[in-house]
């Protein structure tokens, strides 16, 4: 093309370039969006509108969305999306361990000897076991095996094939994985109980020995742990709020989270009768807190809604602590029952996607093997060289400590990096679930692993319902809108602050 | 860089050149039409058959060659794909469709009602089971013929009885023998204190339990769900007595558990044959697959029964594409379906029953030559197709497809204890006549018929308080008509 060409010229030019990718946009993204709201508002039914009917389409309001809400299956699959979401946090976390492992070069002379040690140890353990008998299956030999080689493989290969390892999740193929997985958690034959079975055996017969009251010990500990939590994290929030980082509201909004396992507790069905005791928790962690402020007066004052994002971030990481110590403890609690009592079942190992309680906790595994060797690693290994190494200079000047080193610097300078990342997963968490629940569960047992995006398809495909499962769309989009936007005003404060 | 594209644009055609070149001749001297069906080798040589068929039947070119060719289409035999593809209007011309699929796929529209040709050409529902009658039509009109039939019995594997020296199932019994024998069967095939590998049957379908008590998912004119009978809880509480108290069958997680093969059955087939189950219910089509474990010593019986013994029949079903290019080539096809030779094949390959019941009668279907072990093994399946098979019940106000996820769901929640059985009844029928309702609301074309068949109800019930006779026409649910028949509570003449 000429310099001299005229500019109109260079816009159709331009215009011709950029054109299949318009029509492209145009027609497959534009379009489909564009005609799918104006579903969700008609009667359209595969089997009373199609080019072999003649009944023509009508508008029926809000009529498709009045009836999702008043549908109590749809409701069910809004709560078991929810409920697999939880796994979000835990994959960000293991996706930022791996990253920062998998920053540090595995090579080196002493390095090199402590992996070599280190798979020494796997090695001679698994010879142990075959010889002497003690390896109860295959899977353990293979388990550590594996282990050895991956360990060995580190020494010769550096960190890159860690960095492949961990990544490779992300480029194999979802339906084959999920197979795999299907396989995998096959209650008789599958690898993974045939590794625990011996496990929970050997469990069982200690728990068999050890006096109920200490079982109950460890239960009342794990109680107080709960409280300890609950009171610790109010406790960081007074804190803050006292010298000015973080307002009221802002500690409110950080409070709710951290108090949802305790109240949470006073309901469910396992711990619903010391339901008193938790109530009494609630009372006093809370007006311990507020006492100490009253009576202290604050230091230094600020907006109410200062510092909201911090809150909501430690709200919810203590929140999800505080779920997954209760679960442990109502579980030791569970333990006399289970394995002592004179008609007690045993321990046996879980029957993982065919056992309606263990379904969605196996998703959920099989959902964080895939994060946490995704992009978000990736973009965490990013985030990570771009950090300026004179903040560790400094940090190292003023003594902190490895852990120090990483709240104080690490954390903060990675919050836009989980920021956004938390916003993709919570996006990809709400439309996902799909092809995992269609290939490992179909949605069962008993509709536990439906999630919204498996209840769209078998409203459009299955039960030829098109304008539900354009209004069920909509509606989703509206919960991601609306989680974004939460999100992007209190992730954006956090990363600001 | 206009080179690279020039390049890449050069090595695309070139590639595309090469496909077209290697890909089967698209182009035909005659008609074309496909065969939407599985991925099974028996299609080749059924397909080969009706090319040989049509040139025995005279339906030939001016050189001798069959009028049309019928090629197969394994890649869309997925239910979402004929859905979509249908209302597209590009479906392949003949679709196999089972018994629950064809109900819905003619709701759509998308499907040729041939209940007229179907008596013009030979392939009307006079040609096969009288049982199969409720799986190829909708109301009173014919939407497919059968490719073959199945009626579901339970195959006892012999010797494994026989070494547990335990007697060899009745060919009729009730539900409280087969606790019985099945108490004993797992107590002297598995040792006390130690892991449960041998079960008295792989399973047994809940509809044939609950139905041999005389209920049905349906009512007579199947316009409300009746699944909150106490005769359903009855059944899916013994049942789950059998799984977890008497352990006479696996639960769903053993079952799963032992399901690592693929193909029809699962594992089911190689646990039985190995001795971990004592029965398995399944229909002749089984065969293709025991045949591959050698002469077995097997026998076949009925499922048990509460009062009313029963067993269900289910249909491969082809159907034709109401926007195919060639209609009448495809009904040609359905009547190869009622023709000798496509029986012949069926009968040979085992694959479930053939669809003209005429050649159950044959020597070749009694008494194979090649396995003379299961003489004795196929007559069972034909009787019962005349005797005890009863088809779906399936209503034309709320799909199967839904009703079967609603069981299906509900039959879990109960067996995973989230419901009593009488809570699981209530609850999925409330679930099913809500959707009834809301689809007859929301449906002018539904609500006409459905307020009919509410009078129909009433005049049904009214007879039955008044211990009359109920005129079979009065009955919709396939069902029904066998049950007033067996109780007597049938009127004499019909209109």
């Amino acid at each position: 093309m000429s310099m001299m060409a005229s500019p109109n010229r260079r816009f159709w030019t331009a215009m011709t370039f950029l054109a299949p990718n318009i029509l492209g946009v145009l027609i497959f993204v534009v379009f489909p969006v564009v005609f799918s709201l104006v579903m969700a508002f008609t009667n359209w039914d595969l089997r009373r509108h199609n080019m072999f009917k003649d009944e023509s389409l009508s508008f029926v309001g809000l009529r498709n969305f009045a009836d999702l809400l008043a549908d109590g299956g749809f409701r069910r699959y809004l709560g078991n999306t929810l409920y697999l979401m939880i796994v979000i946090p835990f994959s960000i976390a293991g996706s930022l361990i791996a990253a920062i492992l998998l920053s540090k070069d595995t090579r080196g002379t002493r390095r090199t000897f402590l992996w070599l040690i280190a798979g020494s140890v796997f090695v001679i353990s698994t010879v142990g076991l075959v010889v002497m008998g003690l390896g109860g299956s295959a899977m353990a030999i293979l388990l550590c095996g594996v282990a050895a080689a991956i360990l060995l493989g580190g020494v010769f290969g550096g960190v890159t094939v860690y960095r492949t390892l961990f990544y490779l999740p992300h480029f194999t193929a979802g339906v084959a994985t999920f197979i795999l997985w299907r396989r995998m958690y096959n209650p008789e034959t599958g690898p993974i109980n045939s590794a625990v079975r011996p496990v929970v055996g050997t469990l069982e017969a200690i728990i068999a020995t050890v006096p109920t009251w200490m079982i109950y010990s460890v239960y009342a500990l794990g109680l107080l742990m709960v409280f300890a939590g609950t009171v610790y994290g109010l406790h960081r929030l007074r804190r803050l709020w006292d010298d000015g980082e973080v307002g009221t509201r802002s500690v409110i909004m950080g409070s709710v989270p951290m108090l949802l396992p305790a109240i949470t507790a006073m309901f469910w069905q396992y711990t619903q009768s010391l339901w008193w005791l938790f109530a009494a928790m609630i009372a006093v962690a809370v007006l311990s807190q507020l006492g100490i402020a009253v009576v202290r007066r604050r230091m230094f004052t600020c907006p109410a809604g200062e510092g909201s994002g911090s809150a909501l971030m430690i709200g919810v990481l203590l929140m999800t602590g505080l779920f997954t110590l209760l679960g442990l403890t109502v579980v030791v609690g569970n333990l006399p029952a289970m394995v002592q009592a004179p008609d007690a079942p045993g321990l046996d190992t879980p029957s993982w996607i065919y056992d309606y309680h263990w379904a969605k906790p196996s998703l959920m595994i099989v959902m964080l093997w895939a994060a946490i060797g995704s992009n978000n690693m990736l973009l965490y290994l990013a985030a990570l060289t771009n950090v300026p190494q004179e903040l560790y200079e400094a940090a190292d000047i003023d003594g902190a400590k490895p852990l120090q080193r990483f709240w104080n610097v690490t954390w903060p300078q990675l919050a836009p990096t989980t920021f956004f990342i938390a916003v993709m997963s919570t996006i990809g968490g709400l439309q996902g679930g799909f092809e995992m629940a269609r290939t490992m569960t179909e949605g069962g047992p008993a509709g536990s692993t439906t999630t919204l995006a498996y209840f769209i398809y078998i409203e459009g495909f299955e039960t030829g319902r098109l304008g539900v499962a354009a209004a069920a769309s909509w509606m989703l989009f509206m919960l991601v809108f609306a989680v974004t936007m939460f999100n992007w005003k209190f992730g954006n404060q956090y990363v600001n602050e | 860089m206009k080179y690279l594209f020039a390049i890449l644009a050069a090595l695309l055609l070139m590639a595309s050149a090469v496909i077209y070149a290697s890909y089967p001749d698209l182009r035909s001297e005659v008609p074309v039409i496909y065969w939407v069906t599985d991925r099974n080798p028996a299609r080749e040589q059924q397909v080969a058959t009706f090319h040989r068929w049509l040139v025995e039947q005279g339906h030939v070119t001016e050189n001798g060659d069959p009028m049309v060719e019928l090629r197969l289409d394994t890649g869309n035999n997925d239910q979402s794909k004929k859905i979509i593809q249908g209302v597209s209007g590009v479906a392949g011309d003949i679709m196999d469709t089972g018994s629950m699929d064809l109900s819905y796929l003619s709701q759509i529209g998308i499907l040729q009602d041939v209940t007229e040709v179907g008596e013009e050409m030979g392939f009307s529902r006079g040609e096969t089971y009288e049982a199969a009658a409720s799986e190829i039509s909708v109301g009173d009109r014919q939407y497919g013929f059968p490719c073959n039939v199945t009626a579901t019995l339970l195959w006892v594997n012999k010797s494994t009885f026989e070494k547990y020296d335990q007697p060899i199932p009745p060919q009729r019994w009730t539900l409280d023998e087969f606790e019985e024998r099945g108490k004993a069967f797992v107590a002297a095939a598995n040792e006390p204190g130690e892991r449960q590998m041998v079960f008295f049957a792989a399973d047994l379908p809940l509809n044939v339990m609950f139905r041999s008590l005389g209920l049905s998912t349906f009512n007579e004119t199947m316009t409300r769900c009746t699944l909150d009978d106490p005769r359903f809880a009855e059944a899916l509480a013994r049942k789950q007595q059998w799984i977890e108290e008497d352990r006479i069958l696996p639960s769903t997680q053993e079952r799963e558990g032992f399901d690592t093969a693929g193909g029809y059955g699962g594992a089911t087939l190689q646990l039985f044959n190995r001795g971990n189950y004592g029965m398995f219910p399944m229909g002749r089509y089984a065969l293709i697959q025991l045949r591959r474990f050698g002469d077995l010593d097997m026998a076949v019986v009925e499922p048990p029964h509460g009062g009313f013994p029963n067993t269900t029949t289910s249909a491969r079903a082809a159907t034709v594409y109401v926007g195919g290019a060639h209609p009448e080539l495809a009904y040609l096809f359905m009547a190869y379906l009622a023709s000798k030779p496509y029986n012949d094949l069926v009968v040979a390959d085992a694959d479930a029953l053939p669809p003209n019941p005429a050649y159950t009668q044959t020597e070749a279907f009694k008494r194979p030559a090649d396995h003379p072990n299961e003489w004795g093994l196929h007559e069972p399946f034909s009787d019962a197709m005349e005797e005890i098979a009863i088809g779906g019940a399936y209503s034309p106000f709320v799909l199967p497809s839904v009703v079967w996820r609603e069981l299906d769901d509900m039959e879990e929640a109960v067996m995973n204890r989230r419901l009593t059985a009488e809570e699981g009844g209530q609850a999925l029928a409330a679930t099913i006549n809500s959707r009834i309702e809301r689809n007859v609301h929301q449906d002018p074309a539904l609500r006409e018929r459905y307020e009919q068949l509410l009078q129909q109800q009433a005049q049904i019930d009214a007879l039955r308080a008044a211990g009359e006779p109920v005129p079979v026409e009065l009955i919709e649910n396939p069902f029904y008509r066998k049950y007033y028949e067996h109780q007597g509570w049938l009127a004499e003449t019909t209109e």
